[in-house]
Formats: structure tokens, sequence, C-alpha cells
């Protein structure tokens, strides 16, 4: 058992529906965002190429957030979710530099008791922000509450339009995610690094 | 489940409709004490299956905004203008609606014309004739009118649609001009992008994106052709003069079946009739001769093209008459106009021809249909111009000339609401042409009425840009009368229209402003009264609009008790309806609205609540036993269309569609006749039955001076209205450089000496704006493209930037810059650059 | 790949990214680290009780200080201990402790007792890996290809033996602790090799470091050409090695009190902006490499 997820290149249109749904799943706050699209340009005009590319915690097999923790609140689960231990992180910010995909959010002292319209939080956000501690690292949990709660698709997965996000068990070859990365050549980020994300891209 | 039910459990999950656009996607809510913490896509729903955009994620946002109106406000500064504190006090609903009713009672009193209205609720679009009921004929916005008065009557004349979509599930070669569709905007959006993303990735669709900006449809597309604004048609004309003179490629089954391309044409223009009978005639090549368009004929046997003589008229059939209009429309020629080269518009003519498989059948649900899986879709890009409705007609007549539409893989028309394609049997055997989906047509007066000058503009869509010039200059025309009174409703008319300071000017006279909304805006600073409505979250309404896959009414609930003292804005109308004393013709205009049946008809004295009108609404379109209760226990009434539903209405009733618009051309004629006899001069030379390329096309003959076109533009996260102004919208598009400031393309900008962050002087013939800006290979180079994201200025303190860039300063707003034949606004300007700073 | 890709910072733009969150305060922590452990070791060849006071009182505060400063949970602290087997950082923590332990233990153990050598070398072991852990710990970081180079342990080391040089140089001459005869004839010896033999270090890391792919490449660029250039350039290099190394061949120690003031000075600059504009120029890679820009 291994979750994972497949990010299809040529499906996504960039809307950021995932970046926000994101947001609203896990109440973040102003400047946090677990995952987001990023623009990708090349070429000169008229011949110019421009991709939409989703980026996330990798939840890497060799994950260098859990290696450098020096806490032991960055951990593994047994199915591959790696998460962290809200009230282990003393906030040093080691997982941030080694992370090779800038994925790591610190959340700097009073950023939880701060909405968008300032000290007043809505009700929403007096429901949403305390579920967060101020002071320490945070990331993409790939939404372990709703997996934990049986449900089969991340809140990301679960809005994207186009279907270009697809969570699933990598270690099952009969899955989606599975199948995909098999038919379509899906490709690891940054697989020099030796990380072995769970991310893989199709292009 | 019963409301009163629902919102007593914990935590619960509701089932309602989106609103964070005009239309309308299934959401659910997850509701734990009382507060929403989730959104998504209802996954039950056969629409957007379970997806949602940014937006209708962020309507959280909406909901729960601190600046949301809560009880009614009266302003207590007396001083108005952009960025006067109202210094608003709150009233109770008693005080707002007596002074309103007191206020707008003595204007009608006075002349019910003084009243000038402002309700673009597209949800509720039964409440837009609020202010007919009331005895003004006045538009003072541009909602419907912005996004395709060039659009929907072109739609409504040739099938009877309002708007209109590729066939997702079966279109191989998709051409998209000037829209969003499946990417960014337009037709409900989550069930697009799905749609899309399958047709592209899973069926090898190709798609060609012809556009002066790469969006994020161009960005996806297998070529993306940019063109020069305004110059749509002069590109599709060159791929109809390369089908129809080099390839010699058309539909001629199509066209002779289901079109009226046999239907014999003088030389004036107008159909050859039969002096016996009026009836329209067609050439018999069988045994050449004239015969009435519906005599017992070999369908090979109706010409198509050549030249005869009837009783001594030469005529043409229809389709040779359109040949001949684009003879001299050569790709070479067009291509000077739109900047594609020839040798392109040839080949995506040739690649297009090749796609649409003419000749070819398929089969679907036991039935079978002609096969065209090749498709041109466009919107408000292409045809937001003046000449935009010669634009609409030559979009149509690249697809008619395939046989495409209303087939599988084709070009389809989509309804405005439940009752789909309006398909009424009209002249000569042809569908009654259907400009009019909204409201019936402003009868033609020898001096206009309406300061949006709807009287003169017989199929198009309330100009509303025209109304500040009219207001301002009203011997120009010959008003007599002048506004004191503004009622605004879920509209925003200091924003959306163009030529911003003379709206102003608009604005400071007026005596009395009250306003219905939610959140306060440019417009709703400007108000004395404000009037608190239920945000979609927490009200009641039965909502179909503009769906291209599935048929039948979504049903928006309240998922939580509103959170303040607020009013369903239907219920405000009504009351302040019978304060004011016209109840009757407002619950007259209801029964039509929301299509009561007569048993359910309101009795024209009492005041019916939002509920009790939903109810009676569900009855007479689903029947007796489906009242709102149904509606609570089962939600939504959605179900995917069917083919025989999407596929050839006007065939299914032996009825033909137009290629040739000769209804175009005798509503122009008509129109110039009556001018004529009013001693007005008015120019209706583009009511023409074939579309051409026109050279006298102001937005191409601007002083030189003037040496970039100008656009603005939207993407997914600003898709239709309510979204800057969402805290998550924000955050995300102040990430995006699309987003971040006026695109102009990295050549231009360093021929100009323009780098990323100078700040730009924008001048157009018609006004100025400053902006940042933002140097990109994503833009043609003869523009500069603005998104509407950095246009904001009211006094919400989201989405408001450094530098305020609102593009429609630099628009025109007079008849000259106004589609003849639809009263379309010209939306693309020209403009000079100046750096200012650094 | 390459020069195209644009340095990026909040922007939702696939290209490098600067790191944000290492900066003034763990510069100061590494900065405090060396040059208190490169004292505390020197002070114990000396040996000087005082030098190794202050050495010790340095990392205390400043490198202890700089980090309660930083962390974001400061008193969840003693958690960072828990991972000596894998994280750096934990070992770091370890270290400290032990340098603290062992090094005041020192004052309580007679020096003649058989007891003081071996915890003066378990003090100066301990002190030395307070003073390149940081090294190991840069290196560690897969993400920031700039840092993954064996030359940062070596770069920590010599920068804090040059650290400890001259504060003990520093102290000598303002007659805080006294010296014995060859050590003064040795110190300037030392001081002036030191700084040769970082200039040479920092040299050999810009050669290497242009060869570390195209994030280390927008990193080097930073520091050479960016807006890093400035400061690199005038204090890490030319106050912290080239000057001193001028003033200590020139003048030298011998040329009084004020010029060691400056060179120590200096030297400290120096030290600490070396370590502050590499952290500052820590680029990450573009997440999809594979992506042809």
């Amino acid at each position: 058992m291994r979750y994972g997820m497949v990010i299809d290149l040529k499906r996504c249109v960039g809307c950021q529906a995932c970046t926000v749904a994101c947001k609203s799943e896990n109440g973040n706050g102003p400047g946090i965002m677990y995952t987001k699209v990023l623009d990708q340009v090349s070429g000169e005009y008229p011949n110019v190429r421009k991709q939409f590319v989703p980026v996330l915690c990798n939840h890497c097999k060799d994950a260098p957030c859990v290696r450098v923790c020096p806490t032991g609140a960055t951990y593994k689960r047994e199915d591959g979710l790696v998460l962290v231990d809200h009230n282990k992180c003393m906030g040093c910010r080691a997982c941030y530099v080694a992370c090779p995909y800038n994925n790591r959010i610190f959340l700097k002292r009073g950023k939880t008791k701060e909405g968008y319209y300032g000290k007043k939080l809505t009700p929403y956000e007096a429901v949403k922000y305390p579920e967060h501690q101020d002071g320490i690292v945070e990331k993409c949990k790939f939404c372990v509450d709703r997996i934990d709660a049986g449900l089969t698709e991340t809140s990301c997965t679960q809005t994207c339009p186009a279907d270009a996000r697809i969570f699933g068990d990598i270690d099952d070859p009969e899955s989606k995610v599975s199948r995909l990365i098999r038919s379509r050549g899906g490709r690891q980020p940054l697989c020099e690094d030796d990380t072995d994300p769970s991310v893989y891209y199709l292009d | 489940m019963k409301q009163s039910e629902m919102v007593a459990q914990k935590d619960y999950w509701a089932k309602s409709a989106c609103k964070m656009c005009i239309h309308t996607c299934a959401i659910r809510a997850h509701v734990v004490d009382g507060v929403v913490v989730k959104i998504e896509g209802d996954p039950d729903n056969p629409g957007n299956r379970g997806k949602l955009c940014p937006k209708g994620q962020a309507g959280i946002n909406r909901l729960y905004d601190p600046h949301r109106v809560k009880t009614p406000l009266k302003r207590t500064n007396p001083e108005k203008g952009v960025g006067v504190d109202p210094k608003w006090v709150p009233i109770s609903w008693e005080e707002a609606l007596s002074t309103t009713a007191e206020k707008l009672k003595s204007v009608r009193e006075d002349d019910p014309r003084k009243l000038l209205v402002s309700i673009n609720d597209f949800h509720r679009i039964h409440i837009w004739g609020w202010g007919a009921a009331f005895g003004s004929p006045h538009y003072f916005s541009t909602v419907g009118q912005y996004c395709g008065a060039a659009y929907h009557p072109t739609n409504g004349i040739l099938d009877g649609a309002f708007a209109a979509i590729n066939d997702y599930d079966h279109c191989k070669y998709w051409i998209q001009i000037g829209a969003g569709d499946g990417f960014s905007a337009h037709l409900h959006l989550a069930s697009s992008i799905k749609r899309m993303a399958d047709a592209r990735v899973n069926r090898g669709m190709k798609l060609v994106v012809v556009e002066p900006r790469m969006s994020a449809g161009a960005a996806k597309a297998d070529e993306w052709i940019a063109t020069r604004p305004g110059t749509d048609r002069a590109f599709v004309l060159g791929m109809i003069y390369t089908m129809l003179y080099e390839l010699n490629v058309y539909d001629a089954w199509f066209i002779r079946k289901h079109t009226n391309g046999i239907h014999l044409i003088q030389k004036d223009g107008n159909l050859l009739r039969n002096p016996e009978n009026n009836k329209a005639m067609v050439w018999d090549t069988a045994t050449s001769q004239a015969r009435d368009f519906d005599a017992e004929m070999d369908i090979q046997d109706m010409a198509l093209e050549g030249s005869y003589q009837v009783n001594g008229v030469e005529c043409r059939p229809a389709f040779q008459v359109i040949k001949d209009s684009l003879a001299d429309h050569t790709p070479e020629r067009m291509s000077e106009i739109c900047s594609v080269s020839a040798a392109t518009i040839r080949r995506i003519a040739k690649e297009y021809s090749d796609a649409a498989s003419i000749g070819s059948d398929i089969t679907l649900d036991g039935k079978e249909y002609p096969y065209r899986p090749a498709a041109v879709n466009y919107y408000r890009g292409a045809i937001g111009h003046v000449d935009g409705g010669l634009d609409a007609l030559a979009m149509k007549l690249v697809n008619l000339i395939v046989g495409n539409i209303d087939v599988p893989g084709g070009h389809l028309g989509v309804g405005l609401n439940h009752q789909q394609l309006i398909i009424e049997e009209g002249q000569d055997g042809m569908m009654k042409p259907q400009p009019h989906l909204l409201h019936p047509p402003g009868a033609f007066t020898t001096k206009p009425d309406s300061f949006q000058m709807i009287e003169w503009y017989p199929i198009g869509i309330d100009p509303g840009h025209l109304c500040a010039a009219n207001i301002m200059d009203p011997e120009h025309f010959g008003y007599d009368y002048q506004p004191e009174a503004l009622i605004i409703e879920h509209s925003n008319p200091m924003w959306n229209l163009s030529q911003t300071p003379k709206v102003k000017e608009v604005f400071e006279k007026l005596k009395f402003i009250v306003a219905i909304d939610i959140v306060l805006n440019e417009s709703s600073d400007w108000a004395d009264i404000v009037l608190p409505d239920l945000s979609y979250l927490e009200s009641d309404l039965l909502i179909c609009i503009e769906s291209p896959m599935v048929t039948g009414y979504f049903y928006r609930r309240p998922v939580i008790k509103p959170l303040y003292d607020g009013r369903d804005a239907t219920d405000i109308l009504s009351d302040l309806a019978e304060r004011i004393g016209f109840l009757p013709n407002w619950n007259g205009l209801l029964n039509h609205t929301c299509f009561l049946a007569p048993e359910y008809h309101l009795e024209p004295d009492k005041v019916y609540g939002n509920l009790e009108l939903t109810d009676r609404m569900a009855k007479s379109i689903y029947g007796p036993d489906q009242g709102l209760e149904w509606f609570q226990e089962h939600g939504h009434a959605t179900r995917l269309l069917r083919p025989d539903e999407l596929y050839m209405s006007a065939a299914q009733k032996g009825l033909r569609i137009p290629i040739y618009f000769n209804f175009i051309k005798e509503v122009g004629e008509d129109l110039d006749k009556k001018m004529k006899a009013a001693g007005r001069e008015w120019d209706t030379s583009s009511y023409l039955p074939v579309p051409v390329w026109r050279d006298s096309h102001p937005l191409h003959n601007v002083d030189p001076e003037f040496d970039m076109y100008a656009f603005a533009f939207k993407e997914a996260q600003s898709n239709f209205s309510e979204s800057t102004t969402m805290p998550w919208i924000e955050e995300v598009i102040s990430c995006q450089p699309i987003h971040l400031g006026v695109m102009i393309n990295g050549k231009t900008a360093k021929a100009k000496g323009i780098k990323t962050g100078d700040v730009l002087k924008i001048e157009s013939p018609f006004g100025e704006v400053t902006g940042l800006a933002r140097v990109t290979e994503e833009v043609h180079p003869e523009c500069i493209a603005i998104s509407n994201t950095i246009s904001r200025w009211s006094r919400h303190p989201v989405g408001k930037r450094r530098i305020t860039t609102h593009f429609n300063q630099l628009l025109p707003a007079d008849v000259k810059w106004t589609d003849g034949m639809t009263g379309h606004l010209e939306t693309s300007t020209r403009v000079k650059l100046t750096v200012v700073a650094e | 790949m390459g020069r195209s890709i644009p340095l990026v910072e909040k922007e939702f733009v696939s290209g490098f990214r600067q790191q944000k969150e290492w900066a003034g305060l763990i510069a100061s922590a590494f900065f405090f680290g060396k040059v208190g452990s490169g004292l505390f070791i020197m002070s114990v060849f000396l040996p000087s009780k005082l030098g190794m006071l202050v050495g010790l009182m340095i990392v205390l505060c400043g490198k202890g200080g700089a980090h309660m400063l930083y962390l974001g949970r400061p008193m969840r602290f003693w958690r960072g201990m828990a991972r000596p087997g894998s994280a750096w950082v934990s070992r770091g923590i370890w270290a400290m402790t032990f340098m603290m332990i062992s090094g005041f233990a020192l004052f309580a153990v007679p020096q003649d007792s058989a007891l003081y050598l071996p915890l003066a070398i378990f003090a100066v072991i301990s002190a030395f890996v307070v003073a390149v852990y940081d090294g190991f710990l840069l290196t560690s970081s897969p993400a920031i290809p700039i840092w993954n180079t064996a030359l940062m342990p070596v770069m920590c080391m010599f920068y804090s033996f040059l650290g400890g040089t001259t504060m003990v140089m520093f102290m000598a001459h303002f007659s805080i602790i006294q010296l014995s005869a060859e050590f003064t004839t040795l110190l300037p010896n030392l001081e002036i090799g030191l700084l040769v033999a970082n200039l040479l270090i920092v040299l050999l890391f810009l050669v290497g470091s242009i060869n570390t792919g195209s994030a280390g490449r927008a990193s080097f660029d930073l520091l050479v050409k960016g807006p890093y250039a400035v400061p690199f350039f005038s204090l890490a290099i030319g106050v912290g090695l080239v000057f001193t190394l001028l003033m200590s061949v020139f003048g030298g120690a011998h040329a009084g009190v004020g010029t060691v003031a400056l060179i120590t000075v200096a030297d400290l600059v120096g030290h600490f902006f070396i370590f502050f504009l590499l952290l500052k120029i820590g680029v990450f890679k573009p997440v999809l490499g594979f992506l042809k820009i």
C-alpha cells in the first residue's frame, strides 16, 4: 500500500481549482498553499509553449524531510503518507531546506491567529484555523483525514475539473494511477535526487 | 429533507446549486455546527459530476465576507463620490422599504421613465422585468449585452438557441475562436473542462485556438493562431473562401435538406416569391424551372449553384449568392486583415474540411444522425465588436457549410433554460427566428424611449452602454426627460459600463439610488439605501441557465439559516411593487417569467413570497406532485440530455434553418424604412444576409498614433462575475503573471523600451488609464491584454491593486462604436503607450 | 534548460526558487558556533580558562540564543535531540550539549586530575563537531545544489579555526588572556596561514559551484553577479579575507592593538557574511527538471 498521485499535464488547464479546494479543505490562512499550479512558459512568440504544472508534497519514499527532521515530527506512514506531527515540530525548518520540491511551509508566529480580514476571524476561519499551530512547518497531507475516514479522493483530486489529478495506490498494479503510470510513462519529479516521489507526472 | 429538519442537524452535507458565476453547477456544502466548512461539486449530478471551479470553491469567502450587507443601510453622508465614505447607518426594513417606496412612488407618479434600472442577477432572470412592470424601459447596465448582444440573437436566429457549443462527446477537430469553453469561461465551466479534457486526451481531438492572447485554451491547444482583435471574421471568411473556391468542399446534402441555401434570391438580395401564393421558390434542375419551396422534388434536383431567369427576373440560389458575395475574400486579402498567413488559413480550412467527414453518419440510441466531427466554437472575443453580428454569422456560416449544425460532432445550440431550443414554425418552411429569448423586442418609436435605444435595435440586446451618453446629451436623439432615480440589483453599472467618467456624471445627477446586494461595489457605494439580499447559500431558487449537457432544474436551497437580516431579492422587489402600487403588473410578469401554468397564476393584488413562487413554478413545470417539497426531498431535477434532444431539433419538426440570413436583411430594411419615414439618419448597412468583411470597421481605422490594440480578458479564476473581492481567488490571481499587469509582447516591449514593472500611461481615443507593464510572449505583438482582475476600486478591501487598470475606461460608448445589427458594444480598442515611471 | 529559467518569488511560475527561511538568525548561529568553538579549542590548547569560558559562552549564548530566537517553537528545542541517527540538527544539539557539559566540567576538574585529559579531548571533539556540523547539515540537503559539496564542512572547519585564532589574538593583545612566547610568535603566522587557506577554499568553492547544475549556477550567479555580489566581494572576501590578510602581512600583530582590533572586526564581519550569503543564495531546482524550458 502506497498512496500516490498522478498528475496529467495534458489535462491540467491551470484553473487553480485544486489550489483553492486545498485551502478550503485545510483551512489554510493567507499565504499558505499546500498545492498550486505553476505556469511553465518557453519559446518566443508565436512559437510559445505553456504548460500548467501542479505541485504539491511528493510524499517521497525516501523523503529527505523525514531524514533531516531532528524531532521525528515528520514521519512516514505505512501507507506512504509523509506527515508532520504538529505537536512535535519545533520549527527548525531543516525539512524546508531539505525538500527538493520546495513544498514545505513555515507558519510564522501569529499566523494562525490572523485571517484574511485581520484578527477577527470569519466563522469559517474560527472553525478551521485552530486545527493549525503556528511556529511549525506544514505541508500537503494527502488529505489524511479524508483518507482515514474512508474517502478515496483528496480534496484536490475530488474537485479537479479536468481530472488531471488522480489519487490512488501506486503499489497496486491494477489501480488507475498505476495503469496510467505504465501506459503513459509517468515520471517522477527530480528523480535524480533519489527521493522516489509518490507523485508521477504524465506529459 | 425539510429545510428545518436539515439545518437542525449538527453535521450534514446539503445539496444546492452554485452561484459564483452566471451558470449553475450542482454543489454540496458541508455544514458543521451551523458553519459551512467546505463546498464541493455534487458527485451525483450528471452535469459537473462532482467537479467545481476555483470560484465555486471560494463561495465560502462570499458567504462569510465580513463586508456583507447585514441589515438595511441608510447613507448619512450626502456627499457621493469615488472613495467617499457613505457613512452607512443600519435602519429597519420598514424604514428602508417605506423610504425607498416613497421615493420611487413619486418618481413613478411623475414619469416612470425617470427610473433607471440595473437588475442583472443572471440567476433570477424572472426579476429582470421589474423595471418594465414599474413602467421604466431602461436598462442601465451591460450584462447580457456584454456577453453577447451579437451572440445570443444570432444563435436564436440560427436554431432557436441562446448559446452554442461544439459537441464535446463527438467532435474531433475543434476550432475555438475568442472563447473559453472547456478551459476558462463560458457554459458550465466545471462540467466543460472535464469534457474538453476527455475529448483532447482520451479521444485525441485536435484543437485549434484562434485569439490574440494565449489563454489556457490556447496553451492546451494543438495550435494557437494569433489574430488581431476584431478580425476573426476575416480569418473565418478566408477559410470559407478556401473551402468554396479552392477545395470545393461543402455539405450539399445538408444545405439542400436542412437550410434555405436552395431558396432563389433576386438581385436585390430578397427572396424570389411566387406571385400567386407568396411562397419562396427553388430551382428544380430536373425540370429546369422554379418551383415552390414545398413542391415535391428530389433533393438532388434542388439547385445550389447557378443563375436563372424566372419570369424575366434574374435570380440565384441563396448558396450561390453566398459564394458570390465572398468571391473577393481570398486568404491573401483576409491575411492582410487578420495577420494570419494565407497558408495557415488554407491549411486550417483543409484540415477542418477533411475532419468534417461530410457524408458520414452515426447511430446513437438506435437512431441515425449525420456525423460531422469538426466545428468552430466562438464566443465574446470573436463577436464583441462593431459588426459583431456579421462576425457571429460568419462563424455560423463556416459551420453550416460543412453541415454540422445540431448534429453529432458539430456545433450545437444551447437553450437559455429548461425549454431548450425554441423551435417554432416560421415562413417558407423555415424555423421562426428567435432573436429575443430574454425579453420581447422593443417596438419601434420615432424617437427612442429607452436610454439604451432598444427601439432602434430590433434584433439586438439592450445596448446599456449607450445610456450614459444619451442621459448626458438628451437633445441629440430627443429625450425630453431626465432620470432621477436608480435601482440596482446584483449589478455594477459604474464598473461594467464603458466610458466610466460619463457614467459617473449620471450617478452624480441621480437624486435617489437604492441597491439590493450582498456586498457593496463601485455602484452601490453611491446608494442612498441598501437592502441586503440573501446569499446563494441562504436562499431558494429553481435554476437552469444555458446548460449544454443537462436539462431540468437545479434546486438551489439554503444550506444554512440566513446569517444576517437579509431578504430574498424577489421578496424585496415584490414588497416594493406593492408599496409603490404596481403589484398587478409585477405579478402578471412573474406569471410569465416563472412559466406559471394558468392554474398557478398569481392573483394580481396579493404579495407572494419567493417560496410560494418557487413552489408554483415547480408545479407548473413538473406537475402538481413535484412542488418545492419534492425538490427539498429529492434535490435537483436534472438529467443528461438525450441525443434526440441534443441533435436535429429543427429537422425533427421538418423545419429548415437559415444559411442565408434574409431575416436579418428584412429587419434591416424595415428599420431603414421606418427611420427614413421618421426623418432619422441611421446606419442599417450591417443588416446583411451574408457575412462579408467590411473595411469600414472603426477599430481598424483609428488614428495610427494609437498604434496598439487593447482588449480585456478573464480566466477560470475570474470567469463572469463575483471574483476579485474573494480572498482565496485574489490570493491565487495575485500570484499569476497574467493577472499582474498589462500584458505586452516581448519584441514590442523591446522596441518601445518597456520593461516588466514599468508604469504605463495607456491612452485610447476615448480614455486613459495607468497600468504596470508585464512583458510576455503570450500575446500578439500588436496588442496589449488587460486582465479584468486588476480593475477594481470599490471600498471593499479585498482585490484592490496598487495600480488599478480599469479597461472599460478605454472603451467608447456611442452609436458609432456599436454594432448596428445587434447593438453589441465594441470591446476592443486602440491605444498608445507611454512609460511614466520605471 | 539553461539561462532562460526564471528566478521566481511568490509567483506561480516554474523556475528557480530561493530558500527564504534560513537567513540572519541561522547565519548568526553558524557564526557564533564556529567562532565560539574555535576559541574554545584554541583555548584548551593554550591553555586559557578564560578563553575556554568565553568560547563556551559564545556558543551557549550566541549560538544557543540565535537558535532559540529562530525556532518556531523554542520550548520544544529538546525534541530536536530525538533523531541523531539521521538528522544533523540532532547531532548538532547533542554535540553542543556534550561541549557544554564537558567544557564546563573542565573548570571543576583539576588540571592534574587523570580525568582532565580525556575530558578535554572529549570537549574538543564535541566543540569540533559543533564547528563543522553545519557544513554537514548543508551538504546533506539534496535540495539546494550549491550547498551540496564536500567543501562545506571543510570550509566550516577552517573558518572556525580562523575565528578562534583571531579571537585569541584579540584577547591576548588586549591582555585579557596571557600567551606563552611560542604562541605569541606562532599566532600571527597561523592567522596568515588560515586566511590564505580560507581564501583558497572559498575560491575552490566558487570554481566548484559553477558545475553544480543549473540551480547551483543560479546560486553562483546570485553570489557573484546578482544582488549579493556587492556584499560578497566587499564584505565576505574584501573585508573578511583580503583586508585581514593584507593587514596581517603588512601591519601584522605587532602594529598595535588598534590594528589587531581592526583585523578582528574585519575577520568576524567576513565570517558572518560568508555564511549569511551562502544561506541566502540557496536556490532550489525547478521541480520538473525534465520538462524542456
